[in-house]
């Protein structure tokens, strides 16, 4: 393979940026490069990946906690461009104080469309057996699969068209309270480790529910914009 | 694909976000401790290191280079922010005598590297004694070169040009 090479001087600086050798104004002279050069960056990208490349796995995990410690240090309320209105936001909140947030929120649902495709399959309530759910609303289809052996699921939709907001994904058991099971792709299909929280409300006959929320997810851990898809949750075992 | 992973990180999909965690914690973790060998520093840098991805990653461009590069490379500048800023960046004086073997302090770990690194430890085991401890000091203690000079009591124009040398030599070797 032939790479086009660089002056030696350009190649050096490139490998000296990847590693960490200059500073200040030299620094920030070959980072302004990276933007203009394209034979630069490139040069930079392959010292990156040597530099990449002098660390190996020490087979270390990091404690549970740091996870924990990065949710919490994210910004409550992303600041992400085309994220709803605070106003509508809190639109659950105005009832909140008479009714649960969840209450109000599967009423809503009730008054948009009471047409609800559940799939029906013959149930016998094993705690390991897996679970799907269809859920349904004016607009789209999503279908969700729980494995509570191993606390994964899968979603796939289509026909939701959320411009720049996120789908959130809500499991609302008996006690009414919505316990989220992340932002899910709001086209075509995904997979992921449903929270930990969301896991012991997951049993067959539940309420699945998707919220329009900003990009990133809801912000107070509540669904925040219009539930536009629900279904139920059913054992397929 | 990590990078399509890093992508939806970057428009604030944090179910990616998890996703990439998930894949990467314990490769960046290794960044961490190689830099910050206390295990309570090198997860509190993890942690700067990932507030940072979810921060950027919309900057990431697959065009331009591996999605583990990027995190790598992110991470341990993350890492040595953290050094710098606890007056941590080390200054003790380097060892570059000829005669000194260049052993890679993780030599144990390359029986399960990956081809790149096995060949990066090989040609850096190729250099002259002393040039690749100067560049893994470099970037795993966040040395640069004046401050290489100070450790190595002597002049920068020298030091200089002595990596200078080992980093064509380590392209020849590479390329």
């Amino acid at each position: 393979m032939s790479v086009p090479r660089l002056p030696d001087d350009d190649e050096l600086l490139a490998a000296e940026l990847a590693f960490g050798l200059i500073a200040g104004a030299e620094r920030q002279a070959a980072q302004a490069r990276l933007a203009q050069d394209s034979a630069f960056a490139a040069a930079h990208a392959r010292w990156q990946d040597y530099a990449a490349a002098m660390v190996h796995d020490a087979g270390e995990v990091p404690s549970p906690s740091v996870w924990n410690a990065i949710l919490a240090r994210l910004p409550a309320n992303d600041q992400a461009p085309g994220m709803v209105p605070r106003a509508t936001l809190r639109w659950w909140q105005a009832g909140a104080a008479a009714a649960s947030a969840a209450a109000l929120v599967l009423g809503v649902v009730a008054a948009q469309r009471p047409a609800q495709v559940v799939v029906q399959v013959p149930a016998a309530p094993t705690p390991v057996a897996p679970m799907v759910a269809v859920l349904t609303g004016k607009h789209g289809l999503v279908t969700i699969s729980f494995d509570p052996a191993t606390g994964r699921m899968t979603s796939a939709a289509s026909g939701l068209a959320l411009g720049d907001h996120a789908a959130q994904l809500w499991v609302i058991p008996a006690d009414g309270k919505p316990r989220s099971m992340g932002v899910m792709h709001a086209v075509g299909a995904g997979w992921g480790r449903v929270p930990a929280g969301a896991i012991p409300a997951l049993s067959a006959g539940v309420t699945l529910a998707v919220s329009v929320e900003p990009v990133g997810g809801s912000p107070t851990g509540l669904p925040t914009g219009p539930v536009i898809l629900t279904g139920k949750m059913t054992a397929t075992a | 694909m990590l990078a399509a992973v890093l992508r939806r990180t970057g428009e604030g999909d944090r179910a990616a976000f998890e996703e990439v965690y998930r894949r990467t914690c314990v490769k960046l973790f290794g960044v961490c401790l190689r830099i910050l060998p206390v295990r309570q520093e090198a997860e509190e840098a993890l942690q700067d290191a990932y507030l940072s991805v979810w921060q950027r990653a919309g900057a990431f461009d697959a065009e331009r280079g591996s999605a583990m590069t990027w995190l790598i490379t992110l991470t341990r500048n993350r890492a040595i922010d953290r050094l710098r800023a606890k007056g941590k960046i080390a200054t003790a004086p380097l060892d570059l005598a000829d005669t000194v073997a260049d052993p890679d302090p993780d030599a144990a770990a390359l029986i399960e590297a990956s081809q790149d690194e096995q060949r990066l430890a090989l040609c850096l085991g190729r250099l002259e004694g002393g040039d690749a401890t100067l560049i893994r000091t470099a970037f795993f203690q966040g040395s640069t070169y004046a401050e290489l000079a100070a450790r190595a009591g002597a002049p920068l124009g020298t030091i200089k040009s002595r990596i200078r040398r080992a980093l064509l030599k380590l392209r020849e070797c590479l390329s």
